[in-house]
């Protein structure tokens, strides 16, 4: 076997056609996870009656099991209990008329939450007491202490795990390719068995995900410099 | 002004503050003097509430707060009617100088920004920070951020303006700049409590002084009593101490 270079960039170009998928499929998660994420975190944080500990099983299993298996569960798992249900209350709602992208996105959403809760949880925590002390002297109360002192600089300091998770989820959107989603892996593979050139395909697509990833730490780069400018002694 | 009824603290049961009682009047500048431990910081962040005392009534102000049935907006208000200078600062780290003293203003008094901004200024100048409007609190010294943070207390225009050590964490040629500052605005009739190891200084600022030990005020009034002529045997055995640790007259009759 050989290998054909120029087939890498025939291959890109092909390749590159799927990548709106792969980003809505790392975005969209992301974008919900900071949310569940988030609240995850505060509910931790503050031990809130009975919601902590589901807050901490959440955590837990989404964190202890890999992603791949949360889009297993929820793609064979939810459909079964969605016609379950539907049958019992005769809603006349077949689970095959959702597609199949909404389950992925589930699964990658509730993973994305229990690690950010994570990252949010250190970076909140990392911010010394006495900042909340001394909003709380001023006379703010907790929700404005948390919004306008604690979270801003608890964000600030999170960008660089923030860029980790990025590029995590980027990189693991692949896998919804086993349930037959057609981002760049699945479209890499998809070209690699019409053309028979694997090696070429995938080579493309490895190159892809590098650009895109160099890309998001470029960016991250500069949203952490100055965001975090007030902590480095230099002038805005 | 401010007036404490049987107030009590413990920390994992270990008594802190075993009933003060204390009636603090309009203006005065009161001092609070005692070894590490005796609870004077754990009294004073009672006073707001970041220490919530276990019994007792606080009343700052005509705000009166009963320990035991203390709701959350009840510790708002009585939050309201002081501001704190910490020993450490505790300047807002993303937010500018002149965001920091806005921040109150804005947040908690509903100030337009302008209106804000205009009184900040005018804070910062007072303490003799006008040139550093835009800094970071990290770019600024030690002294330079405690002038911030009092400059933060005084724009909210407190009942009660509360000094948790402030000089206690400066480098020792930066806390004459600062105290300088803390005697300007006492002479300004604002009330003042002030936690501190400065003695000649709480000689010098207060009206009057209290002697915590072990949870209880040993003693308490004018600085000349206190310093001159203390009752109590424990006051004696802590300024001794005290005084030895510094030996500044025997410095001087040595320098002389």
């Amino acid at each position: 076997m050989t290998i054909d270079i120029l087939f890498i960039w025939t291959a890109f170009k092909e390749i590159l056609k799927a990548l709106p998928t792969t980003l809505f499929l790392t975005i969209l998660p992301l974008f919900a996870g900071f949310l569940i994420g988030l609240a995850v975190a505060l509910i931790r944080i503050y031990k809130v009656k009975y919601l902590s500990g589901v807050a901490n099983g959440y955590v837990s299993f989404f964190r202890g099991t890999p992603i791949i298996m949360h889009i297993m569960l929820i793609y064979f798992g939810l459909p079964l209990l969605i016609d379950q249900i539907s049958a019992k209350f005769d809603w006349g709602f077949q689970s095959n008329s959702i597609p199949i992208s909404l389950f992925v996105l589930t699964a990658l959403s509730l993973s994305a939450g229990a690690y950010l809760s994570e990252i949010f949880r250190s970076g909140i925590i990392s911010v010394s007491n006495g900042q909340m002390e001394a909003a709380y002297s001023i006379g703010m109360n907790t929700f404005q202490a948390m919004t306008r002192i604690v979270l801003p600089q608890a964000m600030a300091q999170s960008i660089p795990n923030f860029t980790n998770i990025f590029i995590g989820f980027l990189h693991t959107s692949s896998i919804a390719f086993i349930v037959s989603q057609k981002e760049i892996t699945g479209a890499a593979n998809i070209v690699a068995s019409t053309n028979l050139k694997f090696l070429e395909s995938f080579i493309a697509a490895g190159f892809i995900y590098w650009g895109l990833t160099i890309m998001a730490e470029g960016l991250s780069f500069f949203i952490e410099k100055k965001a975090t400018a007030y902590n480095r002694g230099g002038l805005q | 002004m401010i007036y404490l009824k049987d107030i009590r603290k413990s920390f994992n049961q270990q008594p802190v503050l075993k009933g003060i009682n204390l009636k603090v009047g309009k203006g005065e500048v009161v001092a609070i003097l005692g070894p590490s431990g005796s609870g004077k910081t754990t009294l004073l962040r009672c006073l707001n509430f970041l220490d919530k005392p276990d019994e007792g009534i606080v009343q700052v102000g005509d705000v009166q707060v009963k320990t035991k049935k203390a709701t959350k907006r009840e510790i708002l208000s009585l939050r309201r009617q002081s501001a704190m200078v910490f020993q450490h600062y505790n300047l807002f780290a993303h937010k500018t100088v002149l965001e920091n003293v806005m921040e109150g203003l804005i947040v908690t008094k509903k100030y337009k920004k302008t209106d804000a901004k205009r009184e900040s200024e005018l804070m910062l100048k007072k303490v003799g920070l006008e040139d550093k409007h835009h800094h970071y609190p990290s770019q600024l010294s030690g002294g330079q951020q405690q002038r911030v943070g009092i400059a933060r207390a005084l724009a909210l225009n407190p009942q009660v303006i509360l000094f948790d050590e402030p000089t206690s964490a400066l480098d020792p040629e930066l806390v004459g700049e600062v105290l300088s500052v803390i005697k300007t605005i006492a002479q300004e009739g604002i009330t003042m409590v002030i936690v501190t190891h400065e003695m000649s200084f709480a000689r010098e600022v207060s009206d009057r002084v209290l002697f915590m030990d072990g949870g209880v005020i040993v003693e308490e009034g004018s600085p000349l009593e206190i310093f001159n002529a203390p009752k109590e045997e424990r006051t004696r055995q802590f300024l001794n101490r005290i005084s030895r640790d510094i030996p500044i007259p025997y410095l001087e009759e040595k320098a002389n």
